[in-house]
């Protein structure tokens, strides 16, 4: 999985989001969903495969392990 | 004052402390120095006696060498106590004029281990010693005990019975505005006592009225995976709603951080416009920077991955505090003993996001909790004091009155300085301190009215 930062409708449900990137939901996290970044600037993530992320139009963001510490 | 006492006993006195096979002990050497306690647990050492050496020359020589002698007609005794300091002058003078066996009487001064505290030492000091360094109580006194004020615990789950009945004190978690990733059963205050308890004892050091949101973002389970960077994001999300739905006269959110990352591999490298340590672009950065912008007081470890003795996870090998750890506008903050020396683990700045991380140091490495072991240590520690104090400041300045970005100037402007004069990578602008932050921001406060 990949983090997947996209524009959208201040707003913008996940199936929305779905429809508006042409993505199913086998390609995407579902528990995750559509989280808001800057709602107030229409920007938010998902966790997508790295196929949809090549895919869609959105830009792609590493989501590297965290650790205590 | 402690001293080490020499004698020169009896010689059969003497060849028993020199016995490998005889557990010779303080009563064996002698029954009673008036006026000395003297130290029954530390057992007679024998001294060799100096003497210059007749085959290099005679006592006139300008470079006599010297021999030692360990047989029992010239060895001395050594033995352990300590003289009260007010009747130290009268003592020494006295003491080798009424008993014939003392030769010497010498101070016995207090040593510590030359290196910086590390990862396996044992704890230096503890949490009481922490609320002494922090002034903890005279905040409390001055209504800045953390009360109405949310500090969010984003770690492991916070165990609250654990922190209640090693703090001794009642512990509020406020389960309605907590929150838990995707998969992770939502039990604020109820978890297992792991690394989140410490921080959420911590926190509670200098803010013991503070409310606890439990957000355990490192129980979130992808694969084999524990914790991602997303879940972080998401925990952002809801803070965001949480402060947005506080009224500006009670607008007060702690954010305390003791996670990171530690190494690039699960990263994609910087200059890729998808990389988080460098990029300030990357949706968590954004996210931080929205939070905090919004009135939320964020506060980072600076991060285990000291020049002295790194965590063996470290895999960033210059510039280790990486991503959010050294984002501008959070607080970053390293690690010092109760000693006030910084622990050799605590990262060095610059950040990759900013120059002059860390921001300042607070206390860590000290017997505290009990949920990770004999000591709460790393910079994880280190973050919720510091964390602990941004909240007792806030009880009674709201984000609206004093913002984020102030308060972080306040509490680095009247940091105590460490090592060299003025900022430095080590102790960022030095370890805080709560009474001067106070006090400046009451001259300011003063000085507004005026």
């Amino acid at each position: 999985m990949v983090l997947l930062q996209v524009h959208l409708p201040p707003g913008a449900t996940l199936s929305e989001a779905l429809r508006s990137l042409g993505l199913s939901e086998e390609d995407v996290d579902l528990g995750y969903g559509l989280v808001a970044v800057l709602p107030e600037a229409g920007l938010y993530v998902l966790r997508v495969t790295e196929e949809a992320g090549r895919r869609a139009d959105g830009q792609v963001f590493a989501d590297p392990p965290i650790e205590p510490g | 004052m402690r001293v080490l006492i020499q004698l020169r006993p009896a010689t059969d006195v003497v060849a028993s402390v020199l016995d490998p096979r005889v557990a010779s002990t303080v009563a064996d050497v002698v029954s009673d120095l008036p006026g000395v306690s003297l130290d029954a647990a530390f057992g007679p050492v024998a001294v060799p006696r100096a003497r210059p050496s007749a085959a290099h020359g005679g006592a006139l020589s300008l470079s006599p060498r010297v021999e030692f002698s360990l047989s029992p007609e010239h060895a001395s005794v050594l033995v352990r106590g300590e003289i009260p300091d007010a009747e130290l002058s009268t003592r020494l003078s006295r003491l080798q004029s009424a008993v014939p066996e003392v030769t010497g009487i010498f101070a016995d001064p207090f040593i510590q281990p030359s290196g910086p505290t590390c990862g396996g030492d044992g704890p230096v000091g503890d949490w009481h010693d922490v609320r002494r360094l922090l002034h903890a109580s005279e905040l409390w006194e001055e209504g800045h005990d953390g009360e109405g004020v949310a500090v969010a615990v984003c770690d492991t789950g916070i165990n609250a019975a654990h922190v209640r009945s090693a703090l001794g004190e009642d512990v509020e978690v406020d389960a309605g505005r907590s929150w838990a990733p995707p998969g992770v059963p939502k039990r604020p205050g109820a978890y297992p006592v792991n690394h989140g308890t410490m921080c959420a004892f911590d926190v509670l050091l200098a803010a013991p009225k503070a409310t606890l949101l439990d957000i355990p973002i490192l129980l979130s389970q992808q694969g084999s995976v524990q914790g991602l960077l997303s879940d972080a994001v998401a925990a952002y999300s809801h803070l965001r709603g949480v402060l947005n739905a506080m009224s500006e006269e009670h607008r007060a959110l702690v954010v305390s951080n003791s996670w990171g990352l530690f190494s690039p591999l699960g990263d994609l490298p910087p200059g890729h416009p998808g990389n988080y340590s460098d990029n300030p672009s990357h949706p968590f950065n954004l996210i931080v920077g929205s939070l905090a912008d919004a009135g939320a007081d964020v506060v980072f470890a600076a991060g285990n991955c000291g020049r002295d003795c790194p965590d063996q996870r470290c895999g960033f090998r210059e510039r280790p505090i990486v991503g959010a750890n050294g984002h501008p506008d959070v607080l970053s903050v390293g690690g010092v003993d109760t000693r006030r020396e910084r622990v050799g683990y605590s990262s060095q700045g610059p950040a990759r996001l900013a120059d002059r991380k860390p921001d300042l140091c607070s206390y860590t490495h000290f017997a505290g909790s009990g949920a990770v072991g004999e000591a709460d240590t790393g910079t994880s520690a280190a973050c919720p004091t510091a964390a602990g104090v941004v909240a007792a400041v806030r009880t009674r300045r709201t984000a609206v009155q004093l913002s984020p970005e102030q308060l972080r100037t306040q509490l680095n402007r009247t940091a105590d300085d460490r090592s060299t004069v003025g900022y430095d990578y080590d102790y960022g602008w030095g370890i805080i301190d709560p009474p001067a932050v106070l006090a400046a921001l009451g001259r300011a406060r003063g000085e507004r009215a005026a």
